[in-house]
């Protein structure tokens, strides 16, 4: 009894959970919205809305008996029923305290009822604010009366699409729950489990198809065989009738056969017999075929149907992807104090939930990027004779066939194209003379690059310079492409264009080491067939030039790791593959075929394994490893670089650890600190505060400096200062670890010139180690 | 089913009008009767205490030495016959297999286990065993059959057991039959292969 009980509440309680996600994620589109500049009557209804969609939530959190959640909603309640009568005003301190209050209340619906997420403390305070706010105390004195529209409205008209879903007008809001009703009729809900084992189902249904190609080759094989046999018949017919004709004049002549004869005359009408035989089953191969065809058709066809038809319903609309961006946009602007609206369109048009997974971290990335460095500051807008509020967009449309074009633009500062340029040169990434002549366009396309940042700092945010290589990786993997484009007045714009289903997962069979292998064909760039002749050793390092440009060259078996007979061919396939910009040839034994192939992820154990992405059955129920081209260029340069350069491990590997300074006064954080990075192979000292700090530094050589901010005697800042100031040690990489993650302190990191600012609530080991890496 | 005048002895009505008619049975004797039965009864649990706790184990030898897996853990023994190596994974992963269309994991226990490779082995089987998400195959010599031991039969690992790790045995028997602690080896992050390209 008492388990059928759990088992309902926690029925229930999933239930609750979409609910509840469902009214949070209308408050605050709400709020959000509310925070634009509207006509007074849009306000109100939109207020109207989220009176209700809190009482609601209300309602249901007392049916799963979540009271924390219940006083919250109660409490909004009566300050959105203060808002409705106009006795309270719209201020930015109010918003703070509803968005901080709807965090809490989605903090509390993910956590499990016996875990009390807030503590009561917290609970209460919220409460506490939002009381005072109902009466109009919380920034009553500030209260900017927003509610009646400044005489000055925004100089640009505000496109009607910019405001998608604010379902603010009365007689919008009516048409849309009528639409709602009646979309209810015909619609049902079922959960994403079942028809992601839909999908997996209608996918496995292509090893159907497979199966029936390899059947038909199989048939045409063996009727090649009766083919070769016919022929040699046909040999043979001639004398078996030359020795018929002579047996019969023999015969007419009235000769006695011979017993021999007799025997072989037998033999003879036994081999006819047999090739009648032959004939009729050759002919019934050939029907047989024909069926076998015709299946494959049918078969190819009704799985291709199905499957489209099934990725059909697994579309979603952008909506779903957009509705968390506002809010996250709000964040993001907010800790670096700028003022940012977003307006987005297209959310209608249904994509593939997969791609638009993958394509939630494209948008942060590029949403952080555009607050990071493309909005500018408020005053420095004005300067420029902009609006105080940048605008983000997001627009998505219908492109070709089959394919959504999204714009993702600002009207920030753009990108410095100098710096851009300084920053690839300092990482590498371009030679001096090749910088000289890039082109406008080259040097865009360098942000795409790993490790390019024009950041003067580190952040947790951003400045590592992997955002928009991430970016690229993720949308190229899709089968998608980006481009940039930018402007130093009118802002950046990323254009991407992605397809809108996964495609059917296409592999090219090749063989290494004798070894079938199959390679992704949206990532083979070509294959071209070259003489022995035409493979030129550069700098101990095999090239070959197609059209002009030289191209590595490198055995696809080195790379895995297999030996193979060393015999060179005189004419070698190379498969040319591409990835993160770069391009690599593979040597392959041969390339067998292109198809449609079924992928299969491998289970644990093997969680990731190098080079090699997933698996295959083949037709004949083979299994083939599929590669990972990412992988495989990343180890090709590895390969490449031990093939060149025989003395790099002396230089690189069995040098001197270096030594880092850790300055740090809590003995907790000072150890944890020494523990992460003596593992990582430096040599740790340890310094209490600033001042220890600066007189270790005088007295000993160090590589580079990790340091707290807040410490007794002198500060990280000052510390920073200090160091920056002397001579001999202003180049020392200096790396601030903190706990005050606000953007003044992270400007102040700037100004005394730190060279990373790492937040401590954000501190994984990773992060610091990645960051030390790029400095010594 | 015909109505016949006789009751049947065992009726309820029979049963309760017994002691009062037919039989004269006097209080000691009931009493007597009484302890007898609940004697014969109490003797009952003495026996299902002394019933033993049995394992049910495959057992299958690898190289010259007999190692058991308990049954529970088997999802079932399969002919090894067609198989992909995986380059670029440590040498006791043996390889890739496809059986009903699931991929699954061969695993190589001598390699894992660091044990010395002696005479000539013939992996031709694998032992399908999985717990929960994780399924994997391990190779075997030759599949010995099913065998049932009891419990208290299992003696600690010697501790001058050559090659596997102590820690994965979870006894041995009379027979020398070296039972495998497969929680703990299906469990075991060692075995889990996680590798990126170093650059």
């Amino acid at each position: 009894m008492a388990g059928k009980n759990d088992a309902f509440m926690k029925r229930l309680l999933s239930t609750f959970k979409v609910e509840a996600d469902e009214h949070l994620k209308k408050i605050t589109a709400g709020l959000i919205d509310l925070e634009k500049d509207l006509k007074p009557q849009v306000k109100a209804g939109i207020i109207e809305t989220v009176f209700r969609e809190a009482h609601s939530l209300k309602g249901a959190a007392r049916a799963v008996n979540r009271s924390d959640m219940e006083s919250i909603c109660q409490s909004l309640e009566s300050v959105f029923s203060g808002l409705k009568r106009r006795e309270i005003d719209l201020s930015p301190p109010l918003f703070d305290t509803l968005h901080r209050s709807v965090d809490m209340l989605t903090a509390i619906t993910l956590s499990p009822p016996e875990e009390a997420v807030a503590g009561a403390g917290e609970i209460s305070g919220i409460k506490e604010k939002l009381a005072e706010a109902a009466v109009g105390e919380i920034g009553a004195k500030q209260a900017v009366p927003s509610d009646r529209p400044a005489p000055r409205n925004e100089p640009q008209p505000s496109e009607p699409e910019t405001f998608p879903r604010g379902p603010a007008l009365p007689d919008r809001e009516t048409d849309e729950t009528a639409q709602t009703q009646k979309k209810a009729m015909s619609t049902v809900r079922i959960s994403m489990e079942k028809l992601d084992s839909l999908l997996r189902q209608s996918e496995e249904m292509l090893s159907l198809k497979l199966a029936a190609d390899r059947h038909l080759e199989d048939q045409i094989d063996l009727a090649h065989l009766f083919g070769l046999w016919d022929k040699q018949w046909a040999k043979i017919y001639p004398i078996i009738c030359e020795y018929r004709r002579v047996q019969e004049k023999n015969d007419k002549q009235g000769g006695k056969r011979r017993q021999d004869d007799v025997r072989f005359a037998r033999l003879l009408e036994f081999g006819e017999q047999t090739h009648d035989n032959m004939k009729i089953l050759a002919s019934r191969l050939v029907e047989l075929r024909r069926r076998s065809d015709h299946d494959r058709y049918a078969t190819g066809l009704m799985v291709d149907n199905l499957l489209g038809d099934v990725k059909q319903i697994l579309m979603l609309p952008f909506s779903t992807l957009f509705e968390a961006f506002p809010k996250l946009l709000r964040d993001l602007s907010r800790d670096q104090g700028k003022d940012v609206e977003l307006a987005i369109s297209g959310g209608e048009i249904e994509i593939d939930r997969r791609i638009l997974e993958e394509m939630r971290i494209v948008f942060i990335h590029l949403l952080r990027n555009t607050i990071d460095h493309g909005i500018e500051k408020p005053e420095a807008r004005k300067k420029n004779g902009k609006p105080p509020r940048g605008i983000v967009r997001i627009v998505a449309s219908r492109s070709e066939s089959n394919r959504v074009e999204i714009f993702l633009s600002d009207d920030g500062g753009g990108i410095d194209l100098g710096s851009l340029k300084e920053a690839a040169l300092k990482r590498g990434i371009v030679s001096p003379e090749e910088a000289r002549n890039l082109t406008e366009q080259d040097v865009l396309s360098l942000v795409f690059q790993s490790g390019v940042s024009t950041s003067p700092i580190i952040t947790d945010i951003s400045g590592r310079g992997l955002g928009l290589a991430i970016v690229r990786e993720k949308i190229e993997k899709l089968g998608g492409r980006v481009a940039i484009e930018t402007d130093r007045h009118t802002g950046t714009v990323i254009r991407m264009t992605l397809p809108l289903t996964v495609a059917t997962f296409r592999g090219v069979l090749v063989t290494a080491a004798e070894r079938p292998f199959i390679i992704p064909t949206t990532d083979v760039e070509r294959t071209v067939r070259i003489k022995r002749e035409e493979i030129r050793t550069v700098e101990n390092r095999e090239t070959f030039s197609l059209e002009g440009i030289a191209i590595p060259l490198v055995k696809l078996s080195d790379v895995l790791d297999l030996s193979e007979r060393d015999d060179e061919p005189p004419v070698i396939t190379v498969l040319i593959l591409e990835s993160q910009g770069k391009r690599i040839g593979f040597r392959v034994d041969e390339v067998l075929t292109e198809q449609e192939i079924l992928i299969k992820s491998m289970s644990r154990p093997l969680s990731r394994v190098r080079n090699i992405a997933a698996a295959t059955i083949l037709g004949s129920g083979k299994v083939v490893p599929v590669l990972n081209v990412s992988d495989l260029v990343k180890s090709a340069a590895v390969s490449v670089a031990r093939s060149v350069k025989p003395e790099a491990p002396q230089a690189g590997g069995k040098a001197a650890p270096k030594t880092i300074l850790v300055v740090e006064d809590s003995i907790t954080s000072r150890m944890l600190l020494k523990n992460i990075l003596e593992t990582s192979g430096y040599r740790v000292k340890t310094a209490v505060d600033g001042i220890d700090a600066i007189s270790q530094l005088k007295t000993e050589k160090f590589d580079a400096v990790v340091s707290d901010v807040d410490m007794p005697r002198m500060n990280g800042f000052n510390l920073t200062e200090k160091i920056r100031e002397d001579k001999k040690i202003a180049e020392l990489p200096v790396v601030l670890v903190t706990a005050l993650g606000s953007r003044e302190d992270r400007e102040r990191g700037i100004d005394v010139g730190a060279n990373a600012y790492i937040v401590k609530s954000s501190f994984d080991q990773s992060n610091l180690l990645e960051t030390l890496r790029r400095f010594i | 089913m015909k109505k016949t005048g006789r009751k049947s002895p065992e009726t309820a009505e029979d049963r309760g009008s017994l002691p009062a008619g037919t039989i004269e049975v006097t209080p000691e004797e009931k009493r007597t009767i009484l302890r007898s039965r609940a004697k014969s009864l109490a003797r009952e649990p003495e026996k299902q205490r002394e019933a033993e706790e049995y394992l049910d184990l495959l057992a299958f030898l690898l190289a010259h030495e007999t190692y058991a897996v308990e049954t529970v853990f088997i999802r079932e023994v399969y002919p090894l016959t067609e198989l992909t190596p995986l380059p670029c994974t440590p040498d006791y992963i043996f390889g890739i297999i496809n059986i009903r269309g699931q991929i699954l994991t061969i695993i190589d226990m001598k390699k894992f286990f660091d044990l010395p490779e002696k005479g000539i082995t013939n992996l031709n089987r694998v032992i399908v065993v999985q717990e929960e998400d994780m399924a994997l195959g391990i190779l075997a010599d030759e599949i010995i059959g099913i065998r049932n031991i009891p419990k208290s039969g299992l003696n600690p690992p010697l501790s001058t057991m050559t090659g596997i790790h102590a820690g994965y045995i979870q006894g041995v028997d009379g027979e020398g039959i070296i039972l495998l602690d497969m929680e703990r080896f299906l469990n075991d992050r060692q075995l889990i292969v996680h590798e990126e390209v170093g650059v």
